[in-house]
């Protein structure tokens, strides 16, 4: 029998080829991920079968777990006309720069009548000793805020509004606090709100797990 | 291995050597793929949802409901479930169970199936939810998407009062 000879080849592979592609899905990845801005309030939302989408810009209601509330006004462009509202409608007397300090703020974490002191503190407050906006029955503050809220909104497609009211509650939080926000709503005549949540599957076999299917096809 | 290959002249002696501009790449693949990982480990790729949550206008006079469409449900404290049927002057036994598929959810597919057969139609089944003072967030939120998971079209979300509290505390 004649020995096939099996020509030696080297082992050395161009990696050029590969190195490419590494790149190319390393900077893709930088680039596709959004830069999360660092959360200054540690929540932990709740799962739900929920699979809407977080809009781009929101008032986000956060419920921290020890029961305080922070508001964040995130649209920009009504954010300072919103925090003037509330001086006038509730006569803080805020100073420009104060008023300028607050538009600046990320979140509100005080009530009306620290607000003052807060502003014109030299250092930084952690959110964590702060106050919170009260939302109790006997003293809601909250309510006027979404009450300033509305009327900055007032002439805009309140659709849209109510898709921007967004309240993100730790799952931990205690439902009675959760009700304020909800009467701090309804007292503004808002009916429809959403809430945080993370991601979650439908179970298989139920009803929404079949409507999902039979919306999908 | 990053080795650069050196090719010797033979013949010029007075010429530069000849070198090949190859480079072994496989370290910086490495790196590559190091770093992919470690950005997809990083980043959370998951954004939070949202969920809907419609609430009834206080002013409008509720409709009349059947008497055996209505299922009670209390949210207690450490996530237990207490439930009732039908109207609480009657004094119907008291049950509890638990946030599982077995718990909560099978009782809720279960009176939807009572309902559907007595009055024939399953959306007659009233859903009343009532959480209370110690019940959480994620209480909350699970029940409203047991809600959504059984397609349950009639909700209301209510308070507990003083007669439900009598009727816990007496089981």
């Amino acid at each position: 029998m004649p020995k096939v000879k099996i020509p030696r080849k080297s082992t050395n592979i161009d990696m050029t080829a590969m190195c490419d592609v590494a790149f190319l899905l390393l900077s893709f990845f930088i680039l596709a991920t959004k830069q999360k801005p660092p959360e200054v309030l540690s929540v932990k939302t709740p799962s739900s079968v929920s699979a809407k989408a977080t809009p781009d810009k929101s008032i986000l209601i956060t419920l921290t777990k020890e029961g305080k509330v922070f508001l964040m006004l995130g649209d920009e462009t009504k954010k300072s006309a919103i925090i003037e509202d509330v001086n006038k409608t509730r006569n803080l007397q805020l100073s420009a720069t104060e008023l300028a300090k607050l538009k600046k703020a990320e979140y509100v974490g005080v009530p009306f009548n620290q607000l003052k002191s807060y502003l014109n503190s030299p250092t930084e407050i952690p959110a964590a000793s702060l106050a919170g906006i009260p939302c109790d029955t006997t003293n809601n503050e909250l309510t006027y805020w979404i009450r300033s809220v509305t009327n900055v909104y007032a002439g805009e497609d309140q659709r849209k509004l109510q898709e921007m009211l967004l309240v993100k509650g730790d799952g931990e939080a205690l439902y009675p606090v959760f009700k304020n926000i909800k009467d701090s709503f309804k007292a503004n005549e808002i009916f429809k709100f959403r809430i945080v949540t993370e991601g979650e599957a439908a179970p298989a076999g139920s009803e929404l797990a079949k409507a999902q299917k039979s919306g999908e096809k | 291995m990053a080795e650069v290959e050196i090719k010797k002249s033979s013949s010029g002696n007075k010429r530069m050597n000849k070198k090949t501009t190859r480079v072994d790449l496989t370290p910086m693949v490495d790196l590559g793929f190091l770093l992919i990982t470690f950005f997809v480990f990083t980043t959370t790729m998951a954004q939070p949802k949202v969920m809907g949550l419609n609430e009834p206008i206080d002013t409008i006079p509720n409709d009349e409901i059947c008497n055996s469409c209505v299922l009670t449900v209390l949210l207690d404290k450490d996530d237990q479930i207490s439930y009732y049927e039908g109207m609480l002057e009657n004094f119907p036994p008291v049950k509890q169970t638990l946030f599982a598929v077995n718990g909560i959810r099978e009782v809720l597919l279960q009176k939807k199936e009572k309902v559907r057969v007595t009055t024939g139609d399953a959306n007659d089944f009233v859903l009343i939810i009532k959480p209370g003072e110690r019940s959480t967030m994620q209480n909350f939120v699970d029940i409203m998407d047991e809600v959504a998971i059984n397609d349950i079209r009639h909700y209301y979300i209510s308070e507990i009062n003083a007669t439900d509290k009598k009727l816990i505390h007496f089981q």
